[in-house]
């Protein structure tokens, strides 16, 4: 009974205060590095003029204008939305396809040249179609976002159910696990990961959709902005809908960003980083 | 040796097709019997290669066979159709793997309470047997970890009552502690047989390792090399409980292995 007595060795605990350091240490690179691009903005400004390259100082009083008299936020607003619907829409159905197709290879080989066909056409090249089927108004954004995102989610999504370690299946079943234990207790949460690379990479596809697709033809949202802007010849314009759209990327990738550490909180520090480098 | 055999395996076979060509087939196991009473700690050995792992999947039923037949309580098991496997036998077979194959993205707790999940055989009951089994083999305090986070031998642990926690009648182990240091393979020999002593299941235990196929069994078959045959059997006189840090000095052990290794080739 003595043996009860284990010394097992410690789980990796890393030291949170490092971690700390590091994190700031980072940031604080970052702040240098966002100096660092203005200034060569201010001096590519000073260098061409305010009439081709708006001085970083005048875009921000301007982006801060708009804030407050809510143009800015009115087309941001519709930009957003397109994004988000048609990134929902497309994502769902390329998650839930691969696990419905799991037990038909035929069928998922039937369908191959196609989905390699849908993921490799140039999506954007779809937004005039999809302007005269769906209108200038949101559908068409929704449309084009969502089957951008959807080539790119399913792929991941099927590299995710074909990852399958079938050593696990085979403890399951021993255990007791049916066809359904299996899907929901194996072959899901370790597609999980797979499926938030695809979304990872299909998100700033879906908010690029979206202003690609007003600038070819819209009356509101951040790409009409610019495509308007540049009409005016007025260059600061332009960059403050890029900034505008920037700001939704780095919202929605902080989402993205969230979601993955609650549902991936399992995986080896190392493993994520290395995952979201990738 | 009056008791009716708990498990029986009859001239069981097994053959992969060959690379090179179709008709020249490899058998792996060759008319393979042998039988297991009810509360036995039988260990096989045999060289590597010899098809021990081949003939546990084809027991547990996740592996189909390509003759002969595996008995349990004298009723057989359709093994030979790939399709019809019942693998573990309705949870009367466990079967702890040579990997650990824990789910990562389970906790430690939720990974050995996962077969009574499955099972829907979680209950206060069996809740405090799995805290129990937890405690027993020093997981305490790591039940919220995951896979990742723990040592190896604390995976090796987990694994292991993963298959206790369920209460399979017979328990089939797959070199469980081949890739431990000794150290910590020997403190886990003594956690399993002090756990067995417990509860006294029926226990196949495949290794490759004479010493502790002697330390753990009532017995030992040894298998000769592919197509794998019963090329030995020997009783382990050695009373339990055992000192498996001792076993060495015992007066049997040293005719015992010398036996067994004559046979190992």
């Amino acid at each position: 009974m003595a043996s009860l007595e284990h010394s097992p060795a410690s789980p990796p605990a890393a030291s949170d205060s490092g971690r700390l350091l590091d994190r700031l240490r980072s940031r604080s690179d970052q702040v240098i590095v966002l100096v660092l691009l203005f200034a060569i903005w201010q001096a590519l400004s000073l260098w061409l003029g305010e009439y081709w390259v708006g001085s970083p100082w005048l875009v921000v009083t301007r982006f801060y204008a708009g804030l407050v008299d809510g143009s800015v936020l009115y087309h941001a607003y519709y930009t957003f939305a397109e994004a988000v619907i048609g990134f929902v829409l497309g994502a769902i159905p390329a998650v839930l396809l691969p696990f419905a197709l799991r037990r038909l290879p035929i069928v998922t080989a039937v369908l191959d040249p196609f989905m390699v066909g849908g993921y490799g056409a140039p999506k954007l090249a779809l937004a005039p179609l999809f302007i005269l089927w769906f209108g200038i108004g949101i559908e068409s954004k929704i449309a084009l976002v969502a089957i951008t995102v959807f080539f790119i989610v399913y792929f991941s999504a099927l590299a995710g159910v074909r990852a399958l370690d079938t050593r696990l299946v085979q403890m399951a079943q021993v255990a007791g696990a049916n066809e359904r234990d299996v899907a929901r207790h194996i072959i899901f949460p370790g597609a999980v990961p797979y499926v938030f690379t695809g979304l990872r990479i299909a998100m700033p596809y879906s908010i690029g959709g979206a202003v690609v697709a007003e600038i070819i033809s819209a009356n509101r949202g951040l790409g009409y902005l610019v495509q308007l802007s540049a009409m005016n010849f007025d260059t600061t314009g332009v960059f403050v809908a890029l900034i505008a759209v920037t700001l939704i990327v780095f919202i929605c990738n902080g989402a993205v960003d969230f979601a993955e550490r609650r549902l991936l909180r399992w995986r080896p520090a190392s493993d994520a980083k290395l995952q979201a480098s990738v | 040796m009056s008791a009716q055999p708990l498990l029986e395996v009859r001239d069981l076979s097994k053959r992969f097709a060959s690379r090179e060509s179709r008709d020249a087939s490899l058998w792996v196991i060759k008319d393979l019997s042998f039988s297991v009473r009810d509360g036995e700690f039988l260990t096989i050995i045999g060289p590597s290669g010899s098809g021990k792992t081949t003939l546990l999947n084809m027991i547990a039923q996740i592996d189909a066979a390509s003759g002969g037949e595996v008995r349990f309580k004298s009723e057989s098991a359709p093994i030979n159709d790939p399709k019809s496997l019942n693998p573990g036998l309705s949870c009367r077979i466990g079967y702890v793997t040579q990997e650990d194959n824990l789910l990562p993205w389970r906790t430690t707790l939720q990974n050995v309470l996962f077969p009574l999940t499955v099972q829907g055989r979680l209950n206060d009951e069996t809740r405090a047997r799995a805290a129990e089994l937890i405690r027993h083999v020093g997981l305490a305090g790591f039940e919220n970890h995951y896979p990742h986070e723990l040592s190896g031998g604390m995976r090796k642990r987990a694994s292991l009552i993963r298959t206790l926690v369920y209460d399979p009648p017979v328990i089939l182990m797959d070199e469980p502690f081949g890739a431990l240091d000794a150290q910590t393979r020997a403190v886990l020999q003594e956690d399993l047989l002090r756990l067995w002593e417990m509860g006294r299941k029926t226990i196949v235990f495949v290794t490759h390792d004479i010493g502790e196929a002697i330390a753990l069994g009532d017995r030992t078959l040894v298998l000769s090399r592919a197509p794998a045959k019963v090329a030995g059997e020997h009783q382990i006189t050695i009373p339990r409980p055992r000192d498996i840090r001792g076993i060495m000095s015992h007066p049997d052990f040293g005719p015992l292995y010398q036996r067994i290794r004559a046979q190992v080739q």
